[in-house]
């Protein structure tokens, strides 16, 4: 099966009029990303995330290497039928109201008619903003200028959905609703490639993740592999009196070579505590 | 996935997409209140109607002075506007698309760079376009009514002074000369296709520029160029051994191509003071607006087609 991505030995240097030598952006980077997969590129600023996606829809040419998107070269324009960018902080025509924005996009892919009408609707639907959607975007929130281009993004239905801190400068709220869009994105099978320094977020959303950091793709797997502490075992009970759980911790000392690590309350999180409160 | 949606999403033309980001530009441009101007037109021209100027002069000349001083502080202001806006507007537009980041969403999707380049173009283009329609609807109204009115003062006039009709009906002729005729259209067409050069050489220096500021002036220092240029070849070219060679000849013939001859657009002069834009004339500036907005169009495309966003 053709991947969604794939981005073989890609280096990228910038020429700047004070170095002699080039600035080298991303550093031989190769990465796969399978069909109806989210994808997340993790590493602090200037590590090469942005460039890296940017050569991935051709905004700017590998020094080396080679992209592509469902097989076809990421240079050629046709590549770009099938993904949707929603860059970050983005800024759409102010002048225009986001129904008028979202029709832009539509017919700049091609759409017209009652497939657009159809569409536009959808979307504002999907990223809820039906009630803001004959307001000027000049008038929108952070939150609501990141789900309109997401609406934007999805208007052609595309394959791949390339996504460049979707949630920078969101709220919790707005950055909730962002995170359960791409969960409905992975349910519909949309692959998703999302760069993001937010860890925490992308821990969340990603089957995979890759780390990039001075250029180079220095770790990379699914997201479940990377993360567990293979020799730990973890088991959450549920109203669980004291003598229970001190008659598992007597259990484990009895049989031998195991122990007990921690045990205590498991804690949510200070978001969820959040979203809870304001609801 | 509706495969509808996404088989008609491969589907879009060139043309159609050129249309698309066009009508956006001079959907922008017009919210920006540039219309505006047209209101500032407007007091001119009326302005220009109430003009009283000497009036010891005979009937062959009564009134016919106001009637060149209408076409020349329309087409003037009409020139001052294209001109204006053609280099505002274009090197506004694309500075702002990559500041803002809205070029990346634009080329993220299926969009050919000339497409998106054309596009704006089109758009300014089309604000100017429609913006000297309306000024010549006014300017050309205004005409007619003076026209008609100095028409009848200059027969009142002959007709007291006791002229042959034969000498009467050659005034009448000089002075509906003066008024809106073709030549009037032509020359309104000439301040179009000129703009629109302008409007091509911003868009050039914009695809290099860093700011709006430095396409502005450049631009501007451009338009001044092709005032002169023809004479400075012309006087290099006779100036002695230097401007006999085959080389300063190809030079100057290069800067001929390279660089707009603005000169030939005087003509909207002799048409201000009734004379006739002949056909031939006429199509030589057509042809000439026409090579000059799509070699700059072409250029801007070769320049932008490899830039890094």
């Amino acid at each position: 099966m053709t991947p969604a991505v794939e981005i073989v030995g890609l280096v990228k240097d910038f020429h700047t009029s004070f170095r002699r030598t080039p600035l080298r952006a991303v550093d031989d980077v190769s990465l796969t990303i399978p069909a109806g997969e989210v994808y997340g590129l993790i590493g602090p600023n200037g590590s090469g995330k942005s460039t890296t996606m940017k050569a991935l829809l051709g905004l700017v040419a590998p020094t080396a290497g080679r992209c592509s998107i469902f097989g076809k070269d990421s240079l050629k324009v046709d590549s770009r039928n099938d993904v949707g960018f929603l860059p970050e902080n983005p800024y759409f025509y102010k002048h225009l109201s986001g129904r008028e924005t979202l029709r832009f996009y539509g017919k700049l892919c091609g759409l017209g008619g009652k497939t657009l009408d159809e569409r536009v609707k959808e979307m504002l639907a999907l990223v809820d903003l039906e009630d803001a959607s004959d307001r000027r975007i000049g008038g929108y929130s952070k939150g609501m200028l990141q789900r309109i281009g997401l609406a934007q993004a999805l208007i052609q239905e595309p394959r791949l959905l390339i996504l460049d801190e979707p949630t920078a400068g969101v709220d919790p709220i707005g950055s909730r609703q962002i995170r359960d869009l791409i969960f409905k994105l992975r349910e519909r099978g949309i692959t998703v490639f999302l760069c993001s320094h937010l860890l925490e977020q992308v821990q969340e959303v990603c089957d995979h993740v890759g780390i990039i950091f001075r250029g180079k793709l220095v770790k990379e797997g699914r997201l479940e592999d990377l993360i567990a502490i293979e020799d730990q075992t973890e088991i959450v009970l549920k109203d669980a009196s004291p003598e229970l759980v001190a008659r598992i911790e007597e259990l484990v000392r009895q049989e031998g070579g195991a122990e007990v690590v921690r045990t205590g309350k498991p804690r949510t999180t200070l978001e969820r505590l959040f979203l809870r409160e304001i609801r | 996935m509706s495969q509808a949606a996404t088989a008609s999403a491969s589907q879009g033309s060139h043309t159609g997409r050129i249309l698309v980001i066009a009508t956006h530009a001079f959907t922008q441009l017009m919210r920006m209140k540039v219309f505006y101007f047209l209101a500032i037109f407007a007091v001119i021209a009326l302005a220009s109607n109430f003009i009283s100027l000497p009036q010891h002069e005979g009937p062959e000349s009564m009134g016919s002075n106001v009637l060149s001083q209408i076409k020349s502080w329309s087409l003037g202001t009409m020139t001052l506007f294209s001109v204006v806006l053609a280099i505002v507007a274009t090197a506004l537009l694309l500075p702002k698309d990559i500041e803002d980041r809205t070029l990346y969403t634009v080329l993220a999707k299926p969009v050919p760079r000339f497409d998106y380049l054309a596009g704006k173009l089109l758009g300014v283009l089309m604000l100017i376009f429609v913006s000297l329609a309306l000024m010549d609807l006014l300017m050309v109204a205004v005409l007619q009514v003076r026209t008609s009115m100095v028409l009848t003062q200059q027969q009142e006039m002959a007709t007291a002074l006791g002229w042959s009709q034969g000498t009467i009906d050659s005034m009448r002729a000089e002075t509906e000369a003066l008024g809106p005729n073709w030549s009037l259209q032509g020359a309104v067409v000439a301040v179009f296709l000129r703009s629109a050069v302008m409007a091509a050489i911003a868009l050039m220096i914009s695809t290099f520029s860093t700011s709006t500021l430095f396409t502005t002036i450049v631009s501007f220092l451009v338009y001044f160029i092709g005032y002169f240029q023809a004479d400075a070849r012309d006087v290099y070219l006779h100036s002695g051994e230097a401007g006999q060679g085959v080389l300063a000849r190809l030079g100057s013939l290069l800067v001929s191509l390279i660089l707009p001859d603005f000169q030939l657009f005087n003509v909207i002069d002799t048409v201000i003071q009734g004379g006739v834009l002949p056909l031939d004339v006429f199509g030589k500036l057509v042809f000439v607006g026409f090579y000059y907005t799509v070699f700059y169009t072409f250029a801007s495309w070769f320049i932008f087609a490899d830039k890094e966003f």
